[in-house]
């Protein structure tokens, strides 16, 4: 049933906000991580197993008659599932200790259960229209969840952040109004069918455009960014990194990749648009992340910078990129999660998020310190942690398709991404302890557990990144390495 | 057949340009909303359009409905944050409001 | 098909005013009945369902809406706009249009396109039946909307 995904936290989010008001303390948290750890155990477990005799297409009947809600599940979506659950689940926890001061804990819970459902539908569906109204579903609960708590930076934060995405949403929703004049279809197969057929660089070339501009602007990638470096330091800590770690990479990266490389087919003008695009991303970021003193604020630039490494990657075309561009997805939510969530632990032990303040946090609070130079390391790549990994295909394979250039400058940004990671670290958490932070305290138990789970787990997939890969990145490379084949051949 | 598809076209991009104009000139927070707004009616005419040429009007009304629904939920919003970032700043002043950096 | 290219350019036009206009109130009001018009249009289009709830949803309830807001934010004085930007905007407009006229006019016969397959049924059964998909998302977006509206005003217990 893989329409649990959407159904369960739909209907646990409607009923959500009446049981916030009955029961104030434990049950909304209680429902909430629930829900999201039942999501992650039908995903790891159910998932493989279905999709092994290849793509599930479920067809639900209501009453009898056959209505209309085909979900599909391939290798790609499946991927993304895992990542959303297990992200999704390590928020969920930290959300038990960290909201507490917010307010309405019912209605946070609600929210992100609702955003939970817009990426999975996104992902579940092979119609282009239903990818839009799952991606204005993820985006609407963001933007209320960005302002949640009702400070001034954060509604301001918000309100730019909507501006910008509802002119997205608009060239996205312009672009389909084109394919669905000029195909006569909306299903992904369709359309791929449709422009097999008209055979029209031209149209091709100006949808293309309009979903870089609209994909493009939700990925955060230069020139779409601006949005990105106010929302996700004003948001609440967990709100960050559901944002950072998997909204960008939903309605952004998956969207463009599942219509570049199933519905368009990636012609070399198309690779090199995408090649471009993520190198300006990852290179520009790196060094506007520099300058920072917001810890938040350096955590989200480097969250463009590192979208840049899997557009890039992407862009290479061959399955060597495609597979390390997708692995580098999951190694980034997770890790950049890890990092977000331990930004909120500093926050809230000490008040700040302005590392010339902070210093040798290290002696008081030894777990969240630990946990942050896993994640960082993470995300510079150094082995044998994933982020590693990841950042290594994606260098290869920029070599192996003829683009040493731009192999050269990942590994120069991989370097300074390294550098101002490693400031983090020295300026938060070691040296001389700041006579401010003398009585601090380590995060509570909830949130320590949440950075523990997502720690872990970048240590445990570096060591065993070949058999990750092999079990859960390399069916989704291969979705996309077939192109449009993938669709015409299942005949959606 | 085509020309009036592209009639219906011009007409909607007429309305997009409205509507992006108002976004980038406009300091009046409510007023940029009315942007969004006039770009959202050019999109939606050009959807409709689209479908009614092609003969799939049913199909495109339901799309055209959907995407109303979406609107009423983004108003609702948006409205939301003006009227709390007006509690906070006591201005509409899109000017007022930015004090992030980009 | 007169009357309906007077009612598209009657959107336009009121669009155009909304966007020019000082007073906030005679925006809103100019926008409802570019909204009217935009509903006429769909109705000449053969499209009577998207056409009521457009009038109904768009002109009734979002100026509503509208109009709730700007009571509930009346400054003591107005946001002072650039005064170049309302006399500039006529010519932008203008030039605009030229260029849309030009632009659509030399994709005329250009345009390759493929039939859609044929409607049948009713537009209940094209909703319910074909989209039902669409129907499971606009019940997460309306929840969306009104948890987004519940969270942002909430009583606060405490000010930070």
């Amino acid at each position: 049933m893989i329409f649990l995904f959407i159904a369960l936290p739909l209907f646990t989010a409607a009923l959500l906000p009446l049981i916030g008001k009955l029961s104030r303390r434990v049950v909304p948290d209680l429902v909430g991580n629930g829900v999201l750890l039942f999501l992650l155990v039908y995903a790891v477990v159910a998932g493989r197993s279905l999709i092994d005799a290849g793509p599930v297409v479920q067809q639900l009947s209501w009453l009898g008659e056959s209505v209309n809600i085909r979900l599909v599940l391939d290798g790609f979506s499946l991927f993304m599932l895992v990542t959303i659950s297990l992200l999704g689940l390590a928020v969920g926890l930290f959300s038990i200790d960290y909201m507490e001061h917010y307010g309405a804990k019912g209605t946070y819970y609600a929210l992100l259960l609702v955003m939970i459902v817009g990426m999975n539908g996104l992902v579940l569906t092979a119609d282009l229209f239903n990818i839009y109204l799952f991606l204005e579903v993820g985006a609407i609960s963001s933007y209320a969840l960005v302002a949640y708590g009702l400070g001034h930076d954060e509604l301001e934060a918000a309100f730019k952040y909507l501006m910008l995405s509802v002119v997205a949403s608009a060239f996205i929703l312009i672009s389909i109004a084109i394919l669905f004049g000029t195909t006569g279809d909306l299903s992904l197969g369709g359309i791929a069918r449709g422009l097999k057929v008209l055979d029209n660089p031209g149209l091709v070339a100006i949808c293309a455009a309009l979903f870089i501009a609209g994909f493009g602007l939700k990925a955060a990638l230069i020139p779409f960014h601006a949005w990105l470096p106010d929302a996700h330091p004003s948001a609440p800590a967990p709100i960050s990194a559901m944002l950072s770690g998997l909204l960008i990479k939903v309605s952004g990266v998956y969207a463009l990749t599942r219509v570049f490389f199933n519905v368009f087919g990636l012609t070399p003008a198309l690779s090199m648009v995408l090649l471009v695009l993520g190198t300006v991303s990852m290179v520009g970021a790196a060094f506007l992340a520099l300058g920072q003193k917001d810890i938040k604020r350096m955590l989200a630039y480097s969250s463009i910078s590192q979208v840049g490494y899997i557009v890039v990657g992407l862009g290479t075309g061959s399955p060597l990129g495609i597979a390390g561009a997708l692995f580098h997805l999951v190694n980034h939510a997770l890790a950049k999660g890890l990092l977000f969530l331990n930004s909120g632990a500093i926050e809230s032990a000490t008040g700040t998020r302005n590392l010339d303040e902070m210093g040798g946090l290290a002696k008081r609070m030894p777990l969240t310190a630990a946990t942050n130079l896993v994640g960082s390391l993470s995300i510079a790549g150094v082995p044998p942690l994933n982020g590693f990994w990841s950042k290594l295909l994606i260098i290869i394979a920029l070599v192996q398709t003829g683009h040493p250039v731009f192999a050269l400058i990942a590994v120069l940004a991989s370097v300074l991404t390294l550098w101002y990671y490693l400031l983090i670290q020295r300026r938060a958490f070691f040296g001389q302890l700041n006579a401010r932070w003398a009585a601090v305290k380590e995060a509570p138990f909830w949130m320590s557990a949440a950075l523990v789970l997502l720690a872990v787990l970048c240590v445990g997939i570096g060591i065993f990144f070949s058999a990750v890969i092999a079990r859960w990145v390399q069916p989704a490379a291969g979705v996309l390495a077939d192109g449009t084949q993938f669709l015409l051949r299942w005949g959606w | 057949m085509t020309s009036t598809w592209l009639l219906y076209l011009f007409f909607a991009a007429a309305l997009v340009f409205t509507g992006l104009y108002a976004l980038l000139t406009k300091r009046n927070l409510i007023k940029l909303f009315i942007g969004i707004e006039i770009v959202s009616k050019g999109v939606i005419l050009a959807l409709l359009s689209t479908g009614a040429v092609k003969g799939n009007v049913l199909l495109a009304q339901a799309l055209v409905i959907t995407v109303i629904v979406v609107e009423v939920s983004l108003v609702a919003t948006a409205l939301a944050l003006i009227i709390n970032i007006y509690r906070h700043t006591k201005s509409l002043d899109v000017r007022q409001v930015a004090k992030l950096k980009g | 098909m007169t009357l309906q290219t007077i009612l598209l350019i009657g959107v336009v036009l009121f669009s155009a005013l909304a966007v020019i206009a000082r007073d906030l109130l005679k925006a809103a009001i100019s926008l409802a009945v570019a909204s009217l018009c935009l509903g006429l249009v769909f109705f000449g289009l053969g499209a009577p369902y998207a056409g009521v709830f457009e009038i109904s949803v768009v002109a009734g309830l979002i100026t509503v809406l509208f109009i709730l807001t700007i009571a509930l934010t009346k400054t003591g004085g107005d946001v002072r706009e650039a005064k170049l930007v309302n006399i500039v905007f006529p010519l932008f407009f203008l030039v605009f249009l030229v260029v849309d006229a030009l632009v659509m006019r030399s994709l005329l016969r250009k345009i390759p396109v493929l039939d859609a397959p044929a409607e049948s049924g009713s537009f209940g059964q094209v909703l319910w039946q074909q989209r039902t998909f669409d129907l499971i998302g606009q019940i997460a977006i309306i929840l969306a909307g009104v948890f987004a509206v519940l969270a942002l005003f909430r009583k606060r217990e405490n000010h930070d």
